[in-house]
């Protein structure tokens, strides 16, 4: 027989689980009902707001119903409108942030910055950066130290969204701020739509004492071929402390190296230097595609390791799409070796399905 | 008569502001345009009847814009033009798309105008 104890144990627990899916229903059930009701309080305005962000509206009509909607539909044409917003650009970008500036929802979202919610200034942050609000730079600058990642990363894209580069000091210190900094990858985004400005910005970011700053500032002169920040990658390349920004400042060489480069690559994909740093360099001196990297490339076919091999033969066919014969002459005798497996044979089959072969 | 001509396009976004907003302005120019909300319909609508052009976004449930060119391209169907439209803005992603063979590729977030006049261009190379 079982102790009393296990059968309360179990309605409970029964109880609990019919609770739970009993919510989860409700939940839905609001939320389509919810969704039900934005469709219908926006279906008059959803021509209007159509014709605006196609560039339609050429006498104005369209904006002037959707600047006098009130009430809640309000609302939803206004949310709607900043939906759109970040779907277009030009004329229809322009003027839907007339009318979102007309009906306050600009200077709206300059006060919610500071609100107590931290989904409203996450959302604040992103209207201001939608709406191209330069006067709103120092307040972001602000918010990029906020104690919610999300609103740090809204602040950050926002930034970018605004373009203004005197924000790009502050947000490359952001990046590394221990305990408070923002996503890589939204920095570095943010960064390059700022354009060549955040030039003297990145030198400094490689300077900084924040690997992760100095990652940062490594990846956006590589992508954004910042070619004055040459001589910093390759210090940073040979000495920095830090291996993630070593393989980054290699990478960067990659897409924005001079002639120089391809001995300084090719020096770093020697035996004794780091596994993973090798690898990086032989792609990056693919990328690079200096034919004077085509001897040492060639060499590092036969490496122990085949994952470089393979990189290697990647390289050495982007650099030189001819070498696709004479790889595939050597694929055709390259032993199969479980451990190693055919790292030229995948190197070759890889550009074929890139199409990059050309025999 | 429009400058479309109503020539049919299908168009294939799971985005609905995008998928109406292009919808409208390429009908507003006289396009008949069939819009789907993903890539195996796109894929289906285009065997059932094959329009002069094709807008894709590459990033959709089930089937991408990739997959369905891909599919376009390997179908042995005439070269339909097919445009790209995508958020994806690296240099490898537009490289990936044209080697697949697109045509065009536009940049999301996009200038309505600007995208019909590639869809005009487009038609206009291949009539």
């Amino acid at each position: 027989m079982r102790p009393q104890s296990l059968d309360i144990a179990i309605a409970t627990t029964g109880w609990l689980c019919l609770g739970m899916m009993l919510l989860i229903v409700l939940l839905r059930v609001r939320r389509l009902l919810r969704a039900r009701r934005q469709v219908a309080l926006m279906a008059p305005y959803r021509r209007d707001l159509l014709v605006v962000g196609a560039g339609e509206d050429h006498d104005g009509a369209g904006a002037r119903r959707l600047a006098r909607t009130h009430g809640p539909a309000a609302g939803e044409v206004m949310g709607s409108a900043v939906e759109m917003l970040g779907k277009v650009r030009g004329t229809p970008a322009d003027e839907l942030i007339h009318l979102l500036t007309i009906r306050g929802e600009v200077s709206e979202a300059a006060r919610r910055l500071s609100s107590l919610l931290a989904v409203r200034r996450a959302r604040a942050a992103h209207v201001l950066g939608l709406c191209q609000q330069d006067p709103a730079v120092p307040q972001l600058i602000h918010a990029l130290g906020d104690s919610t990642v999300e609103v740090r990363a809204a602040a950050a894209h926002a930034l970018g969204l605004i373009g203004n580069p005197v924000a790009a000091p502050p947000l490359l210190r952001a990046v590394g701020a221990t305990d408070a900094g923002i996503p890589a990858c939204v920095a570095a985004e943010a960064l390059l739509a700022m354009g060549t400005g955040v030039a003297g910005a990145l030198l400094d970011g490689l300077a900084d004492p924040q690997p992760r700053t100095r990652d940062v500032a490594a990846h956006v002169s590589g992508v954004g071929a910042f070619t004055r920040c040459r001589p910093q990658l390759r210090a940073l390349l040979r000495d920095d402390a830090d291996l993630t920004v070593r393989q980054t400042c290699a990478a960067a060489l990659g897409a924005v190296g001079g002639a120089e480069d391809a001995e300084v690559l090719g020096r770093h994909t020697r035996q004794g230097v780091p596994l993973s740093l090798r690898r990086v360099c032989v792609a990056a001196l693919g990328d690079l595609g200096d034919p004077e990297a085509l001897p040492a490339l060639a060499m590092l076919l036969h490496d122990p390791d085949p994952w470089l091999a393979e990189l290697a033969a990647a390289a050495l066919l982007q650099i030189d799409p001819g070498a696709g014969s004479t790889l595939s002459d050597m694929a055709g005798t390259e032993a199969t070796d479980p451990r190693r497996g055919r790292p030229v044979a995948s190197a070759l089959l890889v550009a074929g399905l890139r199409g990059a072969v050309t025999e | 008569m429009t400058l479309g001509g109503g020539a049919r396009v299908l168009l294939a976004d799971d985005d609905e502001d995008i998928r109406d907003l292009v919808a409208f302005k390429l009908g507003q120019a006289g396009y008949a345009v069939q819009a789907v909300d993903d890539g195996m319909s796109a894929w289906e609508a285009f065997q059932a009847d094959l329009p002069r052009m094709v807008v894709l976004d590459v990033m959709m449930p089930g089937l991408s814009g990739i997959d369905v060119l891909r599919k376009i391209r390997g179908s042995g169907a005439p070269e339909v033009p097919v445009l790209l439209l995508s958020s994806r803005s690296q240099d490898a992603d537009i490289d990936l798309g044209f080697a697949i063979g697109a045509t065009d590729y536009v940049i999301k977030p996009f200038s309505p105008r600007e995208l019909l006049h590639r869809v005009n261009g487009l038609l206009a190379r291949t009539r």
